[in-house]
């Protein structure tokens, strides 16, 4: 006898409860898209999402800027040439991945400045804090090291300086700027190094982090504002 | 509120969680709406900027290792970085001039540390420890009067630093003593130092007029660099440009109505100095 013809719907069903039965996927993002959150929710609680958006623009923008750059004294400075005035597009490119980092900053502080003033850190989400504080540090990390890529003059002598400032930390100090700078001179090698770290390093630990955060946020769950009306109407405050 | 016990704290925060999750709304479509809605204002205005930035870059420049200008949002990019000479500007992304500006206001040596260490340092364990010193249920931030002060008083003091720090010192005109236009010109050190004969206002280094050190001090400090003064023997100064410098700060700094300052007579072989070490060095008044 021939097997039965499966129906449209089976046809997409099926599949689904192959991979559903295998890796329990499909009930995950169920969870995840169907799962309530408050009632009123406000705007402030966006920034987060805006948050990863940046990061992801910065991600894919980067992606591209690494495909023309060239991290070595000669050229450094050429390419960001070639990438600002000749790649097609290129202006827009690098112009997002400038800016975006200048948006990131800000959306970062807004994001704090919310969760701060919503008292969205206190139990059981002081772990959540945590991992953002972590995250600020990251990012700005990362605005440091790549400041120094463009390789212009006021790139190259703001970089001096900041690791000159690292270098006078007590104990510590000397060591990282040694570390920075990869020996006791500013090199060629220091480049290299900013843009490892820049591009792989720091980028690995901060998509960790969202990662962590994140499966806390979506664990502990959000709340809705603490001048939730609806909230003091059921009484439950 | 008073503190709760750990069973209560726990029995609050299940209690809130049910609620939500009861009388809550689906994340798709309803929230992800608004997440949506706020990324792609994010997205336009990253583009808008770019736009407007790239909208006013000028030409092209012929020179390879030359800038190209732009308008309100900077240049596309500034001259290729040359670590021996020219003018620089060793100013950092804006997001980073609050601290910048702290290194103006504790510009004393003795205090520098509290600029570029101490202060930053603090304020990051501050920002981990957060969580763990308040504690209070209490979320309602009309309650909190600490956090509400601290919610109110950390923008108004970052913003009013990075403000201040984007300012540029004020330069005035460099004399023609042998030495002022490399130190005001040729070199970076005018951004960092108030020096009066050469007409620079910096304010991240110590002020040269009244700290007024000796040639062999200057000479030290110049070639091997300390805290955040750069080593300039290592940016490829020869002996006579270091020497011509520190002569020039032991001579001219502090100096009152045209009379060189009280360290003149530390100053070794100035003005020879400036004289052999090129003519950015030499000045108009060279061998005078
Ligand atoms: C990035 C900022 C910066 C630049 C650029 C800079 N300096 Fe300094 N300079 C400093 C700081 C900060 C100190 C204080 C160092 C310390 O004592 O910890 C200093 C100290 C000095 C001193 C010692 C002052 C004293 O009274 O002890 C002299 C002299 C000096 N600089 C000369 C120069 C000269 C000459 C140049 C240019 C070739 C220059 N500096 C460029 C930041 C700078
Ligand atoms: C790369 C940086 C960051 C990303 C991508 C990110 C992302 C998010 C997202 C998507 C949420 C969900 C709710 C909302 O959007 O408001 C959230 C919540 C939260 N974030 Fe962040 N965040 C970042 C940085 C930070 C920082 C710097 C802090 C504080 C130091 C922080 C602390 C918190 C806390 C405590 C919550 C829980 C709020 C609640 O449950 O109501 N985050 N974050």
């Amino acid at each position: 006898m021939a097997p039965p013809i499966p129906t449209p719907k089976e046809v997409v069903q099926i599949p689904l409860d192959w991979v559903e039965e295998r890796s329990g996927l499909v009930s995950l993002h169920k969870y995840l898209l169907f799962r309530n959150v408050p009632k009123d929710i406000s705007w402030l609680q966006t920034l987060g999402s805006a948050l990863i958006t940046t990061f992801m623009i910065q991600v894919v923008t980067g992606i591209l800027l690494a495909m023309y750059y060239h991290p070595t004294a000669d050229g450094a400075f050429e390419s960001i040439r070639y990438i600002t005035d000749e790649a097609t597009l290129g202006w827009l490119v690098r112009g997002m991945h400038k800016w975006g980092s200048s948006m990131f900053v800000i959306l970062l502080f807004l994001h704090m400045g919310r969760v701060f003033l919503m008292g969205s850190y206190k139990y059981p989400r002081e772990m959540t804090w945590l991992t953002g504080a972590i995250l600020f540090q990251l990012v700005m990390f990362m605005s440091l090291t790549g400041y120094l890529l463009v390789f212009d003059q006021r790139a190259y002598w703001a970089s001096v300086v900041a690791i000159n400032i690292n270098g006078t930390a007590p104990i510590l100090g000397p060591f990282i700027a040694e570390f920075l700078k990869v020996g006791p001179e500013f090199s060629e090698n220091t480049l290299s190094r900013f843009y490892s770290l820049h591009m792989l390093a720091v980028p690995g630990g901060i998509i960790a982090m969202i990662g962590l955060h994140l499966y806390l946020v979506i664990r502990l769950g959000v709340t809705s504002p603490p001048w939730s009306k609806h909230r003091a109407k059921a009484g439950d405050v | 509120m008073p503190r709760l016990t750990a069973r209560e704290r726990r029995e609050a925060y299940q209690r809130e969680h049910d609620f939500q999750v009861k009388t809550g709304k689906a994340f798709f479509p309803y929230a992800i709406f608004h997440d949506t809605v706020a990324s792609l204002v994010t997205v336009v205005l990253i583009m808008g900027m770019s736009i407007i930035w790239w909208a006013d870059f000028g030409p092209v420049p012929d020179d390879p290792e030359a800038g190209r200008a732009g308008g309100f949002l900077g240049p596309a990019y500034e001259n290729r970085a040359d670590p021996g000479t020219e003018e620089y500007d060793p100013r950092p992304e804006w997001y980073f001039f609050f601290l910048f500006q702290l290194l103006r206001i504790f510009k004393e040596p003795e205090m520098l540390l509290f600029a570029t260490i101490i202060i930053p340092t603090l304020l990051m364990v501050l920002m981990m420890a957060w969580p763990f010193i308040d504690r209070r249920p209490e979320r309602r931030v009309s309650r909190r009067p600490i956090a509400m002060v601290l919610a109110v008083a950390t923008p108004v003091a970052l913003m009013f630093l990075t403000w201040e720090g984007s300012k540029a010192p004020a330069v005035g005109a460099a004399s023609d003593h042998p030495g002022a236009a490399a130190f005001a010109n040729f070199q970076p050190c005018g951004t960092c130092h108030t020096l009066a004969d050469a007409g620079t206002g910096g304010t991240v280094g110590p002020n040269l007029d009244t700290s007024n050190p000796d040639y062999a001090t200057a000479l030290a400090i110049i070639a091997d660099g300390k805290g955040a003064m750069p080593a300039f023997k290592a940016q490829g100064l020869t002996d006579d440009q270091l020497s011509c410098l520190a002569g020039y700060i032991a001579t001219w700094a502090g100096a009152q109505a045209g009379a060189p300052g009280p360290k003149a007579p530390t100053a070794e072989g100035y003005p020879d100095s400036c004289t052999a070490a090129g003519p950015d060095y030499a000045g108009a008044g060279a061998g005078g």
